[in-house]
C-alpha cells in the first residue's frame, strides 16, 4: 500500500527499524492483553459497584425514553418492570454492553493510530454502541412481554451477535476514517 | 456512512444473514449440531487423557448429565464426622445451556457469507467451520471442567479459595465472551481479503524502508 510506505517514511519511530514488521502479531498480542485486562477489571470487586451504577443509569434512561414515547414502565434499580403484567428484565453484566465496549476499546487501543484519533474513536464508538444497546434492551423488554421463547432466543443469541457485528462495523468505519485522513497506520 | 460503502453492505447483509441463519439454527440445526458437539466432546475428552468413562449421558428429560473427574475432600462436619474423598462430580445441564455451544457456527457462516467477494469465501467457509467446531468443543470441555471445579469449591471451600476468582473469570470468558467474539476473529483471520479491508496496513505485511533510500513505486502501470 503506497500510502503506508509514505507514512512509514515520515514517521521517525519507523526509521529505526527496517524489514517486514509482524504488525498483525503485535495487534493480536495488544488486543488480547487489553481484552483480558478489561474483562478482569470488569469482574473485579473494585469495579463492580461502578458497573452496577452504570447499569442502573442505563435502565433509568431506558425508562425515561419509553415514557417519552408514551409507554408505561417502572424502574427499580437495574430492573425494568411492566406495571400491568409484572414482567421485568434486569440489566446484568453482559446486558450493559460492557463486553463489546471492552472489545472495541481493545481493538482501537491496539490498532496503530494517533492517540487523538483513538480518543475520538473510543468516545464516538462507545456512544454508538450504547445507543444500539439501549434499543436492544427496550426491544427485549417488549419482546419478553409477548413470548418467553422469543425473548430467550433474541436475548442470548440474536441481539448479542448483532451487537458484536455492529461493534466490528464501528471499528471498521473508524479504520476507514483513519485511512481517509492519512493517519493510518504507523503511529503505534 | 457512504451509501455504497463496504461497511454498509456488510452491516446490512451480515444482519440479514445473522437473522436467517440463527433462526434456521434455532429451529432446525440445533439438534444435529448438538449431536455433533456430543460426539466431538467425547472424542476430545478421550484425547485429553480422560479415560474415566463417558463425559456425557442423557437424562430422561433430554438434558445432559456430565461426569467430570475432580479429586477433593469434603472436610469433617457435625453432620459428617469423617472427611469424604470425592473422585468425580456429576451435574446436569439443561439442553438450552448445551445448545449455546453450537451457535457460533451459524454466526461464523453469516459473517463469511456477508464478507466481500463471495467466490473467495468458500475456502475460509469450510476451513473456518472446522476451526469454529473445534473451538466450540474445547469451550464445552472447559465449561465442564470449570463447572466441576465450581461444584468442588462449594463442597470444599478451603481447597479452592485462592482460585475462586479465576474460576469465575474463566467461566465468564467461556460462556459470555469467546462464543460471541471468536467467529468474528476467525473470519477476519482466515479471510485474507476481508481481514485486509478491516485491518489495512496491519493484516498485510508492510515493508519499512530506511529514510536514506529512494522510494520506488511498485505500481506497474506507472513505471518510474
Amino acid at each position: 500500500m503506497p500510502s503506508s510506505n509514505k507514512q512509514a517514511l515520515s514517521s521517525p519511530s519507523r526509521l529505526k527499524s527496517s524489514g517486514v514488521r509482524p504488525k498483525l502479531w503485535i495487534f493480536i498480542a495488544l488486543f488480547t492483553a487489553s481484552c483480558i485486562g478489561g474483562f478482569a477489571l470488569l469482574l473485579s470487586p473494585l469495579v463492580s459497584p461502578a458497573v452496577l451504577k452504570f447499569s442502573r443509569s442505563l435502565v433509568e434512561f431506558s425508562g425515561i425514553l419509553i415514557g417519552a414515547c408514551g409507554g408505561h414502565v417502572r424502574v427499580e434499580g437495574a430492573v425494568l418492570r411492566d406495571p400491568f403484567t409484572g414482567f421485568a428484565v434486569e440489566m446484568k453484566d453482559g446486558c450493559n454492553a460492557a463486553n463489546v465496549t471492552i472489545l472495541l476499546w481493545s481493538a482501537m487501543l491496539a490498532f496503530p493510530a494517533p492517540w487523538r484519533m483513538k480518543a475520538v474513536g473510543l468516545l464516538a464508538g462507545s456512544l454508538v454502541i450504547h445507543a444500539i444497546n439501549i434499543a436492544r434492551f427496550i426491544s427485549l423488554f417488549y419482546l419478553g412481554l409477548y413470548s418467553a421463547t422469543l425473548f430467550e432466543f433474541a436475548h442470548a443469541y440474536l441481539w448479542e451477535s448483532m451487537l458484536v457485528l455492529d461493534t466490528m462495523v464501528v471499528f471498521w468505519l473508524w479504520v476507514n476514517r483513519l485511512s481517509r485522513t492519512s493517519a493510518l497506520p504507523n503511529a503505534a | 456512512m457512504p451509501p455504497d460503502s463496504p461497511q454498509k453492505r456488510f452491516l446490512i447483509l451480515g444482519s440479514l444473514l445473522l437473522v436467517f441463519l440463527l433462526v434456521s439454527w434455532w429451529f432446525v440445526l440445533s439438534n444435529p449440531l448438538l449431536v455433533l458437539l456430543r460426539v466431538s466432546a467425547e472424542i476430545g475428552w478421550d484425547l485429553f487423557g480422560n479415560n474415566s468413562g463417558r463425559l456425557i449421558s442423557e437424562t430422561p428429560a433430554g438434558d445432559w448429565s456430565l461426569r467430570v473427574p475432580v479429586r477433593f475432600t469434603i472436610p469433617a462436619s457435625p453432620q459428617q464426622p469423617e472427611p469424604v474423598k470425592i473422585h468425580s462430580v456429576d451435574f446436569d445441564i439443561g439442553r438450552t445451556q448445551a445448545v449455546a455451544f453450537t451457535f457460533s457456527l451459524p454466526v461464523y457462516w453469516a459473517i463469511i457469507l456477508a464478507a466481500p467477494n463471495v467466490r473467495r469465501n468458500l475456502r475460509p467457509l469450510a476451513l473456518g467451520s472446522v476451526v469454529v467446531a473445534i473451538l466450540e468443543t474445547m469451550l464445552f470441555l472447559a465449561f465442564a471442567e470449570i463447572s466441576a471445579h465450581n461444584v468442588a469449591a462449594q463442597w470444599s471451600p478451603q481447597t479452592l479459595d485462592s482460585s475462586d476468582w479465576f474460576l469465575r473469570f474463566g467461566y465468564y470468558l467461556v460462556v459470555n465472551v469467546i462464543p460471541y467474539v471468536a467467529p468474528f476473529l476467525i473470519a477476519l483471520g482466515l479471510h485474507r481479503e476481508f481481514g485486509g479491508q478491516v485491518f489495512p496496513g496491519v493484516h498485510s505485511k508492510t515493508v519499512v524502508v530506511p529514510s536514506h533510500l529512494p522510494v520506488h513505486s511498485n505500481n506497474k502501470r506507472c513505471p518510474q
